[in-house]
């Protein structure tokens, strides 16, 4: 079976557009939730999101026409471009070879589905706009992106919710372990629109806060009271590692393993949710051959909600055991806000970010510990570590689980 | 509205959704041939003149709309169309 | 050697009939599944009509989960995925539940869903929006109501990758079941019709206002429709050992993407070409042991062109020989569901030596010059049948089955 190797990664996020600057960032515990500006929030019971302010794709796309691309499709293909720089691989590159793309995205755009179908529905059907029209599709973003970098390869969008980022990552991780692709951009991107975020906000998901001064989202935290959300995308540009070697790429990390898992309860039944993501970051370990023991930190998928981040902790406790009082696990949503399907790219992003300089970003606001949760959560602040095998953990509303393994191995620099 | 005014905001139409400067587009210019347009982009500019111009234009006249001058002049025919009608 | 695949239950849910053995009678037959919208109020349109599924009572399928908590697309999905284990001969409880998975794909999702947003909305009422929206309108539930309905917890997957997603869908399962991570996979597509989609098309005047006729010289576009299909796959040992039906084996797929337009194919069908050559090389079969061709075949006058010229790209000569049908004719484009319902279309053709027709073709068009099945069913020895799909994206899927052989 073929390896899989990480060769470069883009991020537009609220706190960032390289991998270094937001991770700089979310080391210094600064939040990317704000009040929001992109729409008017007075429906809103909570004002807050993690909003990527003045995103301007021409600052990565030039000159080409951004009229066809609605906000999904512009995060998407300016973090493309911004992957593919990273990694080098060159127009040429992609002239010559087949470069493909998977794609998390939990929505695409709602609000471009939306919006179409309000035109229609005021001015009549004939006036539905036809462009507008082939972006409510939700494979619209990983189209545009693949036609504005001459993506060729395999075009796959993944939508299993908050989980669709890592699910992406290993889809295409799979796909590249079994010789079908060799190069693939992989990860996950999410818009933070009215429509999706009423429809958050009406379902009791988000945050509550009296004081809107970016007291929550506290992962782990006993006050937690709901997520932000947030927005962005994140692309891992994902290699043969025998053709990246040829190459000369240099390699961030290995994806080592991949595991994912379903709670048919969906959430509502503990135990089963605890055994649900318990099996999807064992099957990831079993993936790559490793022993829980071995793993140095995680990220976790923790975002503030009440049950979700009590069933993200007890599963840590219950595979790891002892190990979890000494293995760091840090929850970046606390700064980033949930971005849904961008989530487990941006993850990754930062992880990477670790495995290379060494320093884990914490929980800002962290402080009132859960007594029954048994894990080494990382404190407010940040901290020094060396990393070499990371865990990635991604849990959905609906059942969904996703982890990855990153490795890094001397052997490919 | 005259006809001046209606390739004006025509021309900004087709400038906006090409991603062209409208003073770089002619009063003529083929849809296909001097702008490069594929055909969803060509018939984002027709229905983007309906929309704006608050007219109706049947789907088989809508297939005749290929220079900037067909959109003006179809604009203009059925703008003027209730106003006859009126008289 | 890599474990073989095999399919050994369909479930479909069509405007045509729900159920394999009602719904294959009515296909040999050419009956289509067209009618008048009553889903929605057409009166403002061009066209009115559609493949809708009539007198679908969801009752009848679901055990554990309400009707009234569900969009349409996971009701459908549930009922093509009971219809399925049950064609199987598998009885949901007996299976281990971490051990089967669902890889579903999907247009739109729930678009209901979003379409009573939309009136709330434009009508100044979104109080009336509750937690209803998010709880059912996010297209993982469509997969996730499959296995809560069912208790499987397994590899769970959506892919809404457009008109191709049912094949986007099974090669994932596909792919599953050959790496050992799954025992069973439940594997098709689902969509409901949808105001969104109709008036999308109808405004890309790409809506045919009577029939829908593939390949037709006066073809005048695609029907939209709604259904599921979905497809029990599993290892050739598993099903061997237990006795099971084998309607055919996975041999292969291919994927690719155009790069090149969102609603518009390739003038020289460049990726479906690509995504046709992986397939076969997969499958280890020369095009010339092709013997039935399941078309994308909307009945648009572009993509019917495009599509002929990509066949003929990849089989040359060959192309003429093989039989190849459209079945949108009769069931109208269902979207996500089509390329699922579709490959349990070329399943049942390997199975039975039967080629369902390509129904309202009456004059040739000289641009699309191939054998489509014209009218009438046939027999036919199909021992290689090829499922082709194309979508908005750019994105293009084949798959290929064959006839299962120790």
């Amino acid at each position: 079976m073929r390896r899989v190797v990480i060769t470069g990664a883009g991020v537009i996020s609220s706190l960032g557009d390289t991998p270094a600057a937001m991770h700089a960032l979310l080391c210094e515990g600064r939040s990317g939730v704000r009040p929001v500006e992109l729409f008017d929030t007075a429906l809103l019971g909570c004002p807050l999101g993690g909003e990527v302010r003045e995103f301007d794709a021409r600052k990565y796309l030039g000159r080409r026409n951004l009229r066809p691309l609605d906000r999904t499709s512009r995060l998407v293909a300016s973090a493309a471009q911004l992957a593919l720089d990273d990694s080098g691989c060159t127009a040429e590159m992609r002239a010559e070879q087949e470069v493909g793309l998977v794609l998390g995205t939990m929505f695409c755009s709602v609000h471009t589905i939306s919006e179409f179908d309000r035109r229609a529905l005021t001015a009549g059907p004939s006036y539905a706009s036809p462009m507008d029209f082939s972006n409510t599709v939700i494979n619209a973003a990983a189209g545009q992106t693949a036609i504005m970098h001459n993506l060729r390869g395999v075009n796959t969008t993944v939508s299993t919710g908050v989980t669709s980022g890592l699910q992406a990552i290993a889809y295409a991780a799979d796909l590249i372990r079994c010789g079908r692709e060799r190069a693939l951009l992989a990860g996950g991107a999410e818009e933070l629109c009215f429509e999706s975020f009423y429809g958050f906000d009406r379902a009791g998901l988000l945050c509550r806060s009296n004081d809107h001064e970016n007291h929550f989202p506290i992962p782990f935290d006993a006050r937690r009271n709901g997520s932000a959300l947030g927005e962005g995308a994140a692309l891992l540009m994902l290699e043969d590692a025998e053709s990246a070697r040829e190459r000369g790429a240099r390699v961030l990390a290995e994806v080592s393993g991949t595991g994912c898992a379903y709670d048919c309860s969906r959430g509502r039944d503990e135990e089963k949710s605890v055994e649900a993501i318990t099996r999807s970051m064992r099957l990831a370990l079993f993936d790559a051959e490793m022993l829980p023991y071995q793993v140095e930190c995680l990220s976790a998928s923790a975002n503030g909600s009440p049950r979700g981040d009590r069933h993200e902790a007890q599963a840590i406790a219950k595979l790891f055991g002892g190990h979890a009082r000494m293995m760091p696990v840090t929850a970046i949503k606390s700064m980033l806000g949930e971005t849904l399907g961008a989530s487990g790219g941006l993850q990754a992003a930062s992880m990477l970010e670790t495995m290379s300089g060494g320093v884990l970003p914490g929980i800002p606001r962290l402080e009132e510990f859960e007594t029954d949760f048994t894990l080494s959560l990382a404190g407010a602040a940040s901290q020094t570590t060396d990393v070499s095998v990371a865990l990635l953990n991604s849990v959905g509303l609906d059942g969904h689980c996703c982890s990855l393994i990153f490795t890094r191995r001397e052997e490919f620099n | 509205m005259n006809t001046d005014e209606i390739r004006a905001a025509v021309k900004q139409s087709v400038a906006n959704i090409a991603n062209l400067d409208a003073s770089d587009i002619g009063d003529n210019a083929s849809y296909k041939d001097d702008l490069q347009l594929d055909s969803l982009t060509i018939l984002e500019i027709a229905v983007d003149a309906e929309y704006k111009f608050q007219v109706k234009i049947p789907d088989d006249e809508l297939s005749n709309i290929l220079t900037v001058g067909d959109t003006v002049r179809i604009v203009q025919r059925h703008l003027a169309a209730p106003a006859i009608a009126a008289a | 050697m890599q474990s073989r695949i095999v399919i050994t239950g369909i479930g479909v849910v069509t405007s045509i009939g729900t159920g394999r053995e009602q719904f294959w009678e009515n296909l040999l037959a050419g009956q289509s599944g067209v009618s008048v919208v009553e889903s929605f109020d057409t009166s403002g349109y061009s066209v009115h009509r559609g493949t809708e599924v009539k007198n679908f009572n969801p009752a009848e399928f679901l055990v554990n989960l309400d009707a009234s908590e569900l969009g349409r697309a996971s009701q459908f999905a549930i009922a093509a995925s009971r219809l399925a284990l049950t064609d199987a001969g598998l009885d949901a409880a007996s299976l281990d539940p971490p051990c089967v998975g669902v890889s579903l794909g999907t247009t739109s999702g729930e678009p209901r869903e979003v379409e009573r947003f939309d009136d709330s909305y434009v009508n100044n009422e979104l109080d009336k929006v509750g937690r209803e929206f998010i709880g059912r309108y996010p297209c993982h539930l469509i997969s996730a109501h499959v296995a809560e309905e069912l208790g499987f917890a397994g590899v769970n997957m959506m892919i809404p990758t457009a008109c191709a997603a049912g094949n986007y869908a099974i090669a994932h399962a596909f792919d599953v079941l050959r790496r050992n991570r799954a025992d069973v996979m439940l594997a098709g597509g689902s969509d409901s019709f949808s105001r969104i989609t109709y008036t999308g098309f109808a405004r890309l005047g790409a809506v045919a206002p009577e029939i829908c006729q593939p390949f037709d010289r006066n073809r005048k576009g695609m029907i939209p429709g709604e259904g599921a299909g979905v497809l029990v796959l599993e290892p050739l040992k598993r099903a061997v050992a237990r006795g099971a039906h084998i309607y055919a084996e996975v041999a292969g797929y291919g994927l690719s993407c155009d790069a090149h337009h969102m609603t518009a194919a390739h003038p020289a069908g460049d990726g479906a070409a690509r995504a046709m050559r992986q397939a076969l090389d997969e499958s280890g079969v020369r095009p010339e042991e092709v013997s039935y061709i399941s078309a994308h075949g909307t009945g648009t006058p572009t993509n019917d062109r495009l599509e002929t010229i990509a066949v003929k790209s990849l089989f040359k000569e060959q192309a003429y020989r093989i039989p190849m049908s459209s079945v949108k004719s009769m069931l109208g484009h269902t979207m996500g569901a089509a390329s699922a319902i579709e490959a349990a279309v070329c399943a049942l053709a390997v199975q039975d030596d039967r080629i369902p027709p390509t129904i309202n073709l009456d004059a040739p068009d000289p641009e699309c010059d191939l054998d489509y099945v014209p009218n009438h069913a046939r027999a036919h020895t199909v021992n290689v049948a090829m499922n082709n799909a194309y979508a908005f994206g750019g994105n293009n899927a084949s798959l290929v089955l064959r006839k299962y052989k120790m």
